[in-house]
């Protein structure tokens, strides 16, 4: 079969662009889930990301600085998140639908003065030197991009560093594992699970910003259209692994650009539906091993802790 | 004398004093925000030109965002509040409008871009598809490589009748043009919409169409230097120098033609069974433009001017005369110039149309072939 190499590239190319908020939101959630916390408002915080962004970078001109408010927003809205499921031992997966419903909810209000005008000096698209020469590589990921995406990608792997091979991802991985050990070694699992709470919302918020900032330089209503959904599925089809991410989410970009071009050749539906069966088949795979260690959802995920209660 | 003159002028101010105190109560329900700058916001600017038109015979209010399935909800307040004609802008309106008509008879419906009515329930509709012809025309003309790009939302008649439409004016000028499509499956989804646009300039598509609520197509291909169209409104702001034309509408010429026979009582709450307004260019419903008054934007004049074809009626012609041609005899009425007049064949080959045949109200309405031209997949077509 004649592989047509032009259509590879520009399938790389534009998945690196649609997984960059993908990539973003999911390293965030798998830092909150490993530390034992299920955010389950990752669109809501996405959107409140998108707005602040867009509204800051449109009245500054400056996009990063849009960016910055971006990931406030974030983070203020995952300190309710975190207020809510850890310290106050709320059910978080009512919290965090709660997010999302109040993201989009509240967005929708504030947002009407800003919709339908296009941000007057967005992010644009970059080559990175060097590596942007490079045959092959270079087209498909260091031409004409985002300087997000590269910035996503980089994340991942110092995120996976930090949680792998240093005492804070220890700490971090620790409360999520087991937090009565871990507060027995002296780890204080609320602050820990709050603070892991707060960095998956200025994730998501960068992940916003990315989209009103860079992607789609304008706000509109529910412009994260379920992009928050498919980062959750991510976060576990990726196995909670920040390098694993990274593939996961070019993989699901790929899937997502190819249900346009190929089009002529497959339904769109068929494609646009993989990252789900993907996930759900993660899953699958997930509760079979999980007598063999080592690889799975965080042991105490999603379980309010409070010392001496079980 | 003097005196009952004056108590006559009297009479006469307060005559019209209370016909200014009881307006007809007008009220919109919009699917989207006003500030969508498409569907909604286009209903709005209507609104408003309709309300100036009567001035103090009528009183407009409106709803937005309101969802599909709550539309009877907000009827019920309206309706409470002392509307007697309430118009519903959304297809996905149909059931709650005709539910609601049956429990208030004495109130006047209008269900925008409908397909059945009632006695108090009108239809209406203000298409595309004779601009759509017009933007084909200017596209081939701008287009390079002759490969048109066409990002649309969901597979239905009224979308395929606007690439249809489309096609047939892009081959007028390039018998080899192609319109190459996309389909969303969503009116609303900037992801979708740009991915699918990257997917056709990366396929050599050099000039951009769309049937969808974002400006997304037209932002993504002046990212790479492509011309684009306006839809609905004017979306120029989005891509200053890439807005080549565009399809405008004018709600409010359907509007006060509306209320002018609700006024005037040739509508009433009884008569409405058969009152289906399909407003085209002829009846000044859509406009030609990438703004109001632009029917060309001014860096693609000379664009236009520069192709220069044989044309089989017209002869040596520029395409920017043939365009303004066109667009003035579609003016005229259908019967000077309809794009989709017999003989009119499928992609399939198949004789969709015989010679001179003028296709009905009905055959628009549920136009589900591809003529030829059109490239990629096409839900429910004939064989």
């Amino acid at each position: 079969m004649d592989v047509d190499l032009a259509l590879v590239l520009t399938t790389l190319a534009r998945a690196l662009a649609f997984s960059t908020p993908l990539l973003w939101a999911a390293l965030g959630e798998i830092v909150v889930e490993r530390a034992g916390v299920v955010n389950l408002g990752v669109e809501g915080m996405m959107i409140l990301g998108a707005l602040a962004g867009f509204v800051v970078a449109q009245s500054s001109g400056d996009p990063w600085l849009g960016l910055a408010a971006a990931t406030a927003a974030g983070v203020a809205a995952a300190a309710v998140h975190g207020l809510l499921a850890v310290v106050l031992r709320a059910n978080q997966y009512v919290s965090g639908l709660a997010l999302t419903i109040f993201g989009l909810g509240l967005t929708g209000l504030i947002g009407r003065g800003w919709v339908g005008r296009p941000l007057r000096n967005p992010m644009e698209f970059v080559d990175l030197p060097l590596l942007a020469s490079v045959p092959l590589l270079g087209p498909a990921f260091f031409q004409g991009q985002y300087v997000l995406s590269w910035l996503g990608l980089l994340a991942a792997v110092v995120l996976w560093f930090v949680l792998h091979h240093t005492r804070l991802g220890l700490v971090v991985r620790s409360v999520g594992e087991n937090p009565a050990a871990a507060d027995a070694a002296g780890v204080r699992v609320l602050w820990v699970r709050f603070l892991a709470v707060t960095f998956g919302g200025a994730m998501a918020g960068v992940a916003g910003g990315f989209l009103s900032l860079a992607y789609r330089p304008s706000w509109g209503q529910g412009m994260t259209n379920g992009l928050g959904w498919i980062a959750l599925a991510l976060a576990i089809f990726a196995l909670w692994d920040p390098l694993r991410a990274i593939f996961a989410a070019l993989l699901f970009g790929a899937l997502f650009t190819l249900s346009f071009s190929l089009q002529e050749f497959f339904a769109p539906q068929l494609l646009t539906m993989m990252p789900y069966l993907f996930t759900i088949l993660a899953l699958a795979i997930t509760a079979v091993r999980k007598g063999a260690g080592a690889f799975g959802a965080p042991e105490a995920l999603g379980e309010p802790y409070a010392r001496g209660r079980r | 004398m003097r005196r009952i003159l004056m108590s006559l002028a009297a009479l006469v101010a307060l005559a019209f004093a209370t016909a200014q105190d009881d307006p007809l109560k007008v009220a919109f329900i919009y699917v989207g925000p006003v500030g969508d700058y498409g569907f909604s916001y286009a209903h709005d600017l209507g609104r408003q030109a309709t309300q100036e038109h009567f001035g103090d015979a009528i009183e407009t209010v409106y709803v937005e965002d309101v969802p599909e399935p709550e539309v009877e909800a907000f009827i019920d307040q309206l309706v409470a509040d002392g509307a007697d004609v309430i118009f519903g802008t959304s297809f996905g309106y149909g059931d709650g409008i005709l539910a609601a008509a049956q429990r208030y008879p004495d109130v006047i419906f209008g269900w925008g871009t409908g397909i059945s009515r009632a006695p108090n329930v009108l239809t209406y509709m203000a298409d595309f598809y004779q601009v759509y012809y017009l933007n084909g025309l200017i596209a081939a003309a701008l287009s390079e490589s002759g490969d048109l790009g066409y990002v649309a939302a969901f597979p239905i008649a009224e979308v395929k009748r606007h690439i249809n439409g489309f096609t047939l004016g892009a081959r007028e000028v390039n018998p080899d043009a192609e319109v190459a499509v996309r389909w969303l499956y969503n009116w609303f989804d900037p992801a979708g919409a740009t991915e699918a646009s990257e997917a056709l300039m990366a396929n050599g598509a050099d000039v951009l169409a769309f049937t969808e609520d974002t400006p997304t197509v037209i932002q993504v291909a002046a990212d790479r230097g492509y011309p684009g169209f306006s839809h609905y409104a004017s979306m120029v702001e989005f891509a200053p120098d890439h807005v080549a034309s565009g399809q405008l509408v004018h709600w409010d010429t359907i509007y006060i033609d509306i209320l002018e026979k609700v006024l005037d009582g040739t509508y009433t709450t009884t008569n409405l069974e058969d009152v289906d307004y399909f407003w085209l260019l002829e009846q000044g419903a859509v406009e030609l433009g990438s703004e109001p008054g632009v029917p060309v934007a001014e860096p693609f004049v000379d664009d236009l001017r520069e192709v220069v074809i044989d044309h089989p009626e017209f002869g040596e012609i520029d395409v920017y005369e043939l365009v303004l041609e066109r667009r003035d005899q579609m003016a005229q009425g259908r019967d000077v110039f309809e794009p989709f007049m017999g003989p009119l064949e499928d992609r399939n080959g198949n004789l969709v149309y015989e010679d001179g045949y003028m296709p009905t109200l009905e055959d628009l309405l549920s136009m589900e072939f591809a003529v030829p031209g059109v490239v990629g997949p096409w839900d429910n077509e004939p064989q």
